[in-house]
């Protein structure tokens, strides 16, 4: 009896893994700053406990808006996301997608960054705000 | 007398039914009605279900169950799965969802026989497990993320047998923040804190023995209505309902077990469904499933 539950626990351990496939590559994303318009640019203040410094520069390369991280090192947390949001807190935002501080994000051309006038990286998983910036 | 006092009902077994049910947990739940232990009041079980999904996922999902028989009447069953997805978006493994259940067995009476079974799931992941920091589909999760509660019953009438049960989402966990919009593939819907409606089953089983009475066959249909369409959380935090989520799904399945002594016994189930839903956000896409599993009584 004590080989099966060995056997089963060594199967599981040995099937607990990730691995990248063909839509889960790395990508190295860039913005052609000779042609792209500064919109706004903004520094984030961290929330209590989550420590780490970055800004945000928001530009238009004349097809969409783009967001872009700079100088990004707050710390890591489960389930990061970057939001442009209304406030300072997460609640009525728009999701842009999963926190990699190389990602250029796409702006919906249905936002207005005058109403959806901060940026916040935000835990969804755990509804923890880890940081804020109101780009100017 | 004694064989029907001890002809306890496991209630979670390995079977591989096609909608996916390693993970959802309903299709094994209703089966398990029908899996004596003869006369032993333990059973330790390891098994294993590859599965083929859409597009070009590939599944292996083991688990192991323990099941106690405490009184003439009552058993307990628990198990843990385990799945392993691999497909264009990588490969993705992790421990599933634990099970405990507890089955009451009437007396049986001129070849009747009632059972009831009640039951919980408790998920080890929030289904938002990802690969190189991207968020995958919930067909790549090894659970769906919810605190589920089991009910169900069963009719056995001579070598027939008619169960149904229902699955409750009653805590919904689920913190999947895959979009569709984001991805590379067109292949999955958005399951963005995906929240899931119930299950319910319904199962006709036809049993049969050979002449050694080694081996056992068990041909059967299951029923599974989702009970309502599934929802989801746009950009925007806005939740909205998945389009044709809701519907029925009618797996064919085929069981057969070898029984080496009273307290050894392998199983070997195929399973493939013949209709389901327009749309499976939840992940129980398979289109065809192996099962084979591996039974100690002591």
């Amino acid at each position: 009896m004590k080989k099966l539950v060995y056997f089963s626990l060594l199967l599981f351990s040995f099937l607990s893994c990730e691995k990248e496939g063909e839509f889960t590559k790395t990508t190295t994303q860039t913005i052609d700053l000779s042609s792209a318009v500064l919109l706004k640019t903004g520094v984030f203040t961290t929330t209590s406990g989550i420590s780490g410094s970055g800004s945000v520069k928001i530009y238009d390369d004349n097809t969409q808006r783009k967001l872009v991280l700079e100088n990004y090192t707050i710390e890591n947390g489960p389930d990061l996301k970057v939001y442009l949001s209304t406030t300072d807190a997460p609640t009525t935002f728009v999701n842009l997608g999963n926190l990699n501080p190389s990602t250029i994000y796409n702006i919906p051309s249905s936002v207005d960054l005058n109403v959806y006038k901060y940026v916040l990286i935000h835990c969804q998983q755990y509804n923890h705000l880890f940081a804020i910036a109101l780009p100017n | 007398m004694k064989k029907i006092v001890l002809s306890f009902t496991l209630l979670i077994t390995s079977y591989s039914f096609s909608q996916g049910c390693s993970d959802a947990g309903i299709c094994s739940v209703g089966n398990g009605f029908s899996n004596p232990i003869d006369s032993l009041k333990n059973q330790l079980e390891i098994g294993n279900v590859f599965g083929k999904g859409v597009e070009d996922v590939v599944y292996i999902s083991p688990y192991i169950s323990y099941t106690r028989v405490f009184t003439n009447h009552f058993s307990l069953t628990t198990k843990v799965t385990f799945s392993q997805a691999s497909g264009s978006f990588g490969t993705r493994g992790n421990i599933g969802d634990a099970f405990l259940i507890g089955n009451y067995k009437f007396t049986e009476k001129n070849n009747k026989q009632w059972s009831a079974l009640l039951g919980i799931k408790i998920p080890f992941t929030g289904s938002n497990d990802k690969i190189n920091n991207f968020s995958i589909p919930l067909d790549y999760q090894s659970s769906l993320g919810t605190y589920d509660l089991f009910l169900g019953a069963d009719f056995k009438y001579k070598k027939w047998n008619f169960n149904s049960a229902i699955q409750i989402p009653v805590i919904n966990a689920n913190g999947n923040s895959y979009f569709d919009e984001f991805s590379a593939s067109n292949d999955f819907p958005t399951t963005n804190l995906f929240e899931r409606k119930s299950d319910a089953l319904f199962r006709s089983m036809y049993t049969f023995q050979s002449k050694s009475k080694k081996f056992t066959y068990k041909p059967n249909l299951l029923f599974i209505y989702h009970l309502g369409n599934d929802t989801f959380e746009d950009t925007f935090g806005v939740r909205k309902e998945i389009p044709n989520s809701e519907g029925l799904t009618i797996n064919a399945n085929y069981i057969t077990n070898y029984k080496f002594n009273d307290k050894n016994s392998i199983e070997v189930s195929l399973a493939f469904p013949i209709l389901y839903r327009a749309i499976r956000p939840d992940g129980l896409t398979r289109s065809l499933t192996l099962g084979i599993n591996y039974r100690y009584n002591f």
